[in-house]
């Protein structure tokens, strides 16, 4: 059983380096002519884009169901990109250019979802089902979306048509410069999580179990919190909000795995999202010569009939 | 070995007071009382979950307040099985059971090949095996409360509390949960247990000492028969 899984984690590592070329290559093939400055200020880092936004979000996503204790828990679902979303339009729409840096970006990026996920954290202790959550998520995201829209109509229309194609969510957006740092955040947040694998495992009995077998639950809490916040808000802050990628690849490792040992279930979240994210581009640039379809499209597609058939399967 | 000296147990009034009482090691104690009397109330008390309001209970080397205040070190002096449990999607049988060794665990949770030999010594104990690699959310409310002693079992502390561990087992599964707890008490001189349970008939034709609480009183009976219980409910 254990090898199974060991070999299944292995098998999509190698899928996702060979998609990862094609990726390059197909990007490579559209452009025609290879020019190094082309290579690497615009192909590569939209692979690694795709890499570190589907890694990451699928395991904020898998990190949130185990604090929610509710399998249909997403940084997108539960608003948390919403949160970053309006933090961020604040700061376009508020802050003087010159303080548009990468710093001041990705800290109201993140303190928007931090306080969007401890938000969400405080009602889902007076919510009793697993759907409500859902809803709350939702109303809580079309509000921050009407704040939002309240906002722009004080904008300039440069500010508003930015905030636009930023919403619409992309793999396109982050240059070389800001590669890594998105890449730092990410790798440590997932380094970070490793070491809560003894805890996330208890986890999954409750809280009252889980401090039973000596977890110090409260902390934990507080770092997975932190945490998902760090991997959500960045990924939002370079990509925009992208959808369902974070919802349905723990899910789906579950399935696959039938396992709750998150060591295997946090690497396979990681491997399976980069490789959802980074097929999800292959298609667009493939389909790219006929239309242009952004990634929030192709992700909802995909992604949304699954949730479905995730929830309808719960009963 | 659990020493209690007035200690008053309950949430936001008292429930229970308790003037003296010991319970020495090496056996197991079956806590009868009626319903809404505060068994559950006494056993949430006894694995630390539930603060004191007066007075002092000292489990084994330490008292319950040294235990609150350290989550790993309760882990490893206390276990607990909940009433019901009602299982967990992709968590296998043998999973749940393994849980019980997270207290002795490293950082980052490994299960060690030792680990591994007890848990599945402990499935064969109770008849478990065959159900090993099931998902805990397909057994039967009786399977699944087996699972819950073995993974108790496993945790290896010197105190077990068992919050009506038999409420949906069949006539021949209780009489192997009491035998197994009775043979778990005598493998370690430290160990005893601690079970609510409403089968006074068992108890006393396994020859298990009674706690019973009746309106804010507990009496322990070390060698009771019937008409002892009955006389204090």
């Amino acid at each position: 059983m254990k090898q199974r899984n060991i070999l299944l984690l292995f098998l999509v590592g190698m899928l996702l380096l060979l998609l990862s070329w094609m990726h390059l290559f197909v990007l490579q093939q559209e452009q025609g002519t290879y020019s190094s400055l082309i290579f690497w200020e615009f192909q590569v880092p939209r692979l690694l884009s795709a890499l570190l936004a589907g890694g990451g979000l699928s395991l904020s996503g898998l990190l949130m169901q185990n604090l929610f204790q509710n399998p249909m828990a997403g940084p997108y679902v539960l608003g948390i990109n919403s949160g970053a979303s309006l933090f961020i339009s604040l700061l376009i729409l508020g802050a003087a250019p010159s303080f548009l840096n990468e710093l001041s970006y990705v800290s109201a990026a993140m303190t928007g979802a931090f306080l969007a996920a401890s938000f969400m954290f405080v009602v889902s202790k007076r919510v009793q089902n697993t759907q409500s959550l859902l809803v709350i998520g939702l109303m809580f995201a079309s509000f921050t979306g009407a704040i939002e829209a309240v906002l722009q109509s004080f904008a300039a229309p440069e500010q508003v048509k930015q905030l636009f194609i930023w919403n619409m969510g992309s793999l396109q957006q982050m240059s070389a410069a800001q590669a890594p740092w998105l890449g730092t955040i990410t790798v440590f947040g997932m380094a970070t999580t490793l070491f809560l694998v003894k805890g996330l495992n208890a986890m999954v009995l409750g809280d009252a179990h889980a401090l039973q077998l000596g977890i110090k639950v409260k902390q934990l809490k507080i770092v997975i919190l932190f945490v998902t916040a760090l991997l959500a808000g960045s990924i939002t802050a370079y990509c925009g909000p992208i959808a369902f990628v974070g919802l349905a690849i723990p899910n789906l490792a579950r399935a696959l795995l039938k396992t709750q040992d998150h060591l295997l279930l946090i690497l396979f979240s990681v491997v399976a999202g980069s490789f959802f994210l980074v097929a999800i581009d292959v298609l667009i640039l493939l389909l790219d010569p006929w239309m242009t379809i952004p990634v929030n499209v192709l992700t909802a597609v995909i992604g949304a009939p699954y949730v479905a058939y995730l929830m309808l399967r719960q009963r | 070995m659990i020493t209690i000296q007035q200690a008053q147990v309950g949430y936001h009034t008292t429930l229970i007071d308790i003037a003296q009482l010991a319970l020495p090691a090496g056996q197991i104690y079956a806590l009868i009382g009626r319903n809404g009397s505060g068994k559950s109330t006494l056993l949430q008390t006894l694995i630390g979950q539930l603060p004191l309001r007066a007075g002092s209970i000292s489990v084994g080397a330490f008292t319950l307040e040294e235990l609150q205040k350290n989550a790993a070190l309760r882990a490893k002096q206390v276990s607990f099985v909940a009433s019901m449990f009602t299982g967990v999607e992709a968590l296998t049988l043998r999973a749940y059971v393994s849980l019980g060794r997270v207290p002795h665990l490293g950082a980052f949770g490994r299960l060690q090949a030792t680990d591994l030999q007890f848990v599945d010594k402990v499935l064969q104990v109770l008849n478990l095996c065959d159900l090993a690699q099931k998902d805990t959310r397909k057994l039967s409310d009786g399977e699944r409360q087996l699972a819950s002693l073995a993974r108790a079992i496993v945790q290896d502390t010197p105190l077990m509390v068992l919050d009506e561990p038999a409420s949906f087992l069949d006539y021949f599964n209780r009489e192997l949960l009491l035998d197994q707890l009775q043979h778990w008490v005598q493998q370690k001189p430290e160990r005893s247990a601690v079970f609510s349970s409403h089968d006074i008939d068992l108890c006393l034709q396994k020859g298990i000492p009674i706690l019973v609480l009746h309106q804010q009183k507990l009496t322990l009976l070390a060698k009771p028969t019937k008409q002892e219980v009955m006389a204090l409910l």
